[in-house]
Formats: structure tokens, C-alpha cells, sequence
């Protein structure tokens, strides 16, 4: 119990470490996210094409290898940045291939006939996209955009292997120091529920909020 | 007769696939006219109109509205799309926007103008298709033939140079097409340029100048309602016609 309040600091740094990791890479993954199922549905062939590619790179790469092609790899090229950012980039751009995925599915439960009618009407693509189509698929798409950010946030402990602070990198030097390994990992798991059952909190609200106005 | 044109398409070819849907069709319609397109299912009326706006895009050919050839996908597209009205068989209304909204959205969104100045041109259009009092409902909470006058208020809100008609009684109950096709008939008389695609026979003789009778991806006549109707010179619009005429 008391390897809680003995050590709340060095809990308090990896809890921070995992929030900022989730929150930075939540940001980059919804952004590129969005951009992919954009791409993915557009008229335009290429876009198409470079959406797909990402989407199946991404998501059919292990989350430790694409740690490994982005902290080792990059630098090769020239591009060094502290491990922390390389993390919210490598988690992020994983992500943004499920976003991607679950907001496409949410733009195929707008009725095409709608899209047609806002073309029809002059709107481009952009303006029917974001003026008809995406506040629509919107709602459907919150309960798997949360279920995604939460899988997110628990990914984030990879980062720990590569010398990022995080959560769960915090029992290494708790067991060095010799304590009860149970309550080191129950304490974690606490941490962890915090981050995670905040988010279910926030998308169940939006969901309430949103969800229903149909 | 048609000395304006304004829409006018000239050898267009369109394939699904293997499948030969619109072949070599050439059609003229003037400013003013309107035109009802009658045919068997599948024989490529619905196509056809929605290729005047470039919803489905042709093969070969070339379409031109008001003298200006149909832009690839873009910003020029859009900016014709915005001079065609078009209504549809299922009214696709913006299910998350109120029937206010729905006849508003592309005036600003479009046409830059004020919500104000765009909110009072719809409640003006509404009023004419007789749904004043629905502007603050959501389209599901209309019927069908409500919905589908909304979508027209919607079309015409854009001052479309022509409307296309899109089969927009099908999906309706017996007892709602009528009021729709009572505002299409005002907008006929109110000389707007329409392509309508139909099965309503008697909006055909009333309200159209000419009928075109499509089978099988071809314009097999081009004539006046009155000739059509009495005396059909092909044996597929004979047989059309003594099916769907007969009760």
C-alpha cells in the first residue's frame, strides 16, 4: 500500500508521462485521421490511393516494429527529435488508420442520395463533406473513435521500452527498489483506469449529447 | 422548335461496366421547354438526366448547358451544378438540418449570401410550395410529399437556369403526388426549363412540349405529347404505351 505514497512523485511523472503521450498522440491521430478518410472518399484518384496505402501500412504493422522504424530509422535520415515526440508521432500515425476506418464507416451511413443532393446544389467537395456529410457520420462514429482513443491510451506503455516516461515504465525502478511487484502493478492498473475511464466519461457524454439528435 | 438552346448533348455514349446505358443520345432542350422523358425501367432515363449535371459521368460525347461544356470534377463543376436544380426520387433532404436549414444551407454556403437573407428567400419559396409552417420541422417529421416539395424550394432556391426531375413522384403514396405535381405544374407555367423523368402520363400530356421515349439506352421518339400519346410510330412505345395506358 504504501509504495503509493512513498513514491507518489515517480508515479505522478509516468501518470503525466501517459496523459501527455495520449493527449499528443490523440491530437495527431484524429488530424491525420480525418485527412485519410477525407482522402479515402474523395473524387480524386491519388488521394484515394495514398489513404488506402496508409490506412493498410499502418494498421497492418505491428505498434513495437513501427516504434522501431520511427526512433531508429528516422535518425538515419537526419531527422533526430527527443524520444518523447518520436513516440506521439509513431502512436499517431498508428492510430489515425483506425480514426481513419471508423470515420469512413460512419461516412457510409450517410446516405449517398445526400451527398448527391448537396453536389447537386453547388457545395463542393469539402463544403458537402463538412457541411453534410461529416456532422452526420459524427454521430455514429463516437462510440468507436472513443473504443480507439482508449486502445490509445493503453499503447502508450511501448513508449516505456524506448526510455520515454510513461506509466508503466515506472515499475522497473519500483521493483529495483525492492517492492511488492502486486501493488506496483495495481497501482499502475489505477492509473491506467483514470486515463481510460475518462475518456469512456467523455465520449459517453458526447454521445448523450449528439448521439440522440437525429 | 428550339430555337434557344440551353441544354444540349451530342453523341453521348455511357457504359456500366459491359452494360451499354445511354447510346449516342443526342437531345436538344430550349430555354422555356419542358421536356418529359418516358421509358421502360432500365432503358436509361434516370441516367440521362443525371448525367446533365454530371452526376454520372460519360463516356464519350459532350454535354453543354447554356453553351458552356460540362467542367471535369472541381470548382467549375460546382458552380454549374449550382445554375442546374435537381430533385430526386427519395428527396435526399439533410436529415440533421431543419426544413429551414435545408433550403438555406447552399444559398450561403454557395452563393455567399446572409443566413438572414437566405433564411427570408427560403421562408418565400416554402410559402410557395405551401409549407410556411413546417420551416422549423426536421424532414423526418414530414411526409413524403412534404419532403419532396422542400426538396424542389431547395432546388429553386439556387435560381437554377433549368430543373432536372429525377422520377420525383415514384417513392410518393398515390394520395401525395398530386400536390407535387401541382407545384411542378406552376413551375412550368412560370416558363422554368425542366427535364422531367416520369411515369406520370397525364404530366406528360399537360404540362410537357415534348415527350422523349427512351428503351434500351436509345431516344427512340422525340415528339409532342399529343402525337406521342395518339399516334406512337415505334412498336416499343406501342407496347409501352398499351401497358401502361390500359387501366
Amino acid at each position: 500500500m504504501d509504495v503509493l505514497t512513498k513514491n507518489f512523485s515517480l508515479y505522478g511523472k509516468g501518470f503525466l508521462g501517459t496523459v501527455e503521450l495520449t493527449v499528443y498522440a490523440s491530437a495527431v491521430a484524429l488530424a491525420l485521421g480525418f485527412l485519410m478518410a477525407a482522402f479515402r472518399v474523395s473524387p480524386v484518384g491519388s488521394f484515394r490511393a495514398l489513404g488506402t496505402v496508409w490506412v493498410n501500412v499502418l494498421r497492418n504493422t505491428p505498434l513495437t516494429l513501427l516504434f522501431f522504424a520511427v526512433l531508429l530509422g528516422l535518425p538515419r535520415f537526419g531527422l533526430v527529435l527527443p524520444f518523447k515526440l518520436f513516440a506521439v508521432i509513431a502512436l499517431g500515425c498508428y492510430t489515425s488508420a483506425f480514426i481513419c476506418e471508423a470515420l469512413r464507416s460512419g461516412i457510409n451511413t450517410v446516405p449517398t442520395g445526400q451527398g448527391e443532393a448537396a453536389r447537386s446544389l453547388g457545395m463542393t467537395f469539402s463544403q458537402t463533406l463538412s457541411a453534410v456529410v461529416l456532422p452526420q457520420a459524427f454521430r455514429s462514429v463516437i462510440p468507436p473513435v472513443g473504443s480507439t482513443l482508449i486502445a490509445l491510451a493503453k499503447n502508450s506503455a511501448i513508449a516505456g521500452a524506448f526510455s520515454v516516461t510513461e506509466l508503466l515504465g515506472t515499475y522497473k525502478t519500483l521493483s529495483e527498489l525492492g517492492y511488492d511487484i502486486i501493488w506496483t502493478f495495481i497501482w499502475i492498473a489505477v492509473g491506467y483506469l483514470i486515463i481510460t475511464l475518462t475518456i469512456s466519461a467523455v465520449f459517453n457524454l458526447m454521445e448523450k449529447y449528439w448521439g440522440v439528435a437525429r | 422548335m428550339a430555337v434557344d438552346p440551353l441544354i444540349e448533348l451530342r453523341d453521348v455514349n455511357k457504359y456500366y461496366g459491359k452494360l451499354h446505358v445511354l447510346q449516342d443520345i443526342n437531345l436538344t432542350v430550349g430555354r422555356g421547354e419542358v421536356v418529359v422523358v418516358i421509358g421502360p425501367s432500365g432503358s436509361g432515363k434516370s441516367t440521362l438526366c443525371r448525367t446533365m449535371n454530371r452526376l454520372e459521368a460519360i463516356e464519350s460525347g459532350s454535354i453543354s448547358i447554356d453553351g458552356q461544356p460540362l467542367p471535369e470534377e472541381g470548382k467549375g463543376l460546382a458552380a454549374l451544378r449550382a445554375e442546374v436544380g435537381m430533385v430526386f426520387q427519395s428527396f435526399n433532404l439533410f436529415a440533421h438540418r431543419t426544413v429551414l436549414a435545408n433550403v438555406s444551407l447552399a444559398q450561403i454556403k454557395v452563393r455567399g449570401r446572409k443566413k438572414e437573407e437566405a433564411d427570408q428567400r427560403s421562408r418565400e419559396l416554402l410559402d410557395r410550395v405551401g409549407l410556411a409552417s413546417q420551416a422549423d420541422k426536421l424532414p423526418a417529421q414530414l411526409s413524403g410529399g412534404q419532403q419532396q416539395r422542400v426538396a424542389i424550394a431547395r432546388a429553386l432556391a439556387m435560381s437554377p437556369k433549368v430543373m432536372l426531375f429525377d422520377e420525383p413522384t415514384s417513392a410518393l403514396d398515390p394520395e401525395m403526388i398530386n400536390e407535387v405535381l401541382e407545384v411542378m405544374q406552376q413551375l412550368a407555367r412560370d416558363g422554368m426549363t425542366m427535364v422531367v423523368v416520369t411515369h406520370e402520363m397525364g404530366f406528360a400530356r399537360s404540362a410537357a412540349n415534348r415527350v422523349v421515349f427512351m428503351a434500351d439506352g436509345k431516344i427512340v421518339e422525340d415528339r409532342t405529347p399529343d402525337d406521342f400519346f395518339t399516334n406512337p410510330h415505334s412498336d416499343r412505345a406501342k407496347d409501352f404505351l398499351s401497358k401502361i395506358l390500359k387501366h
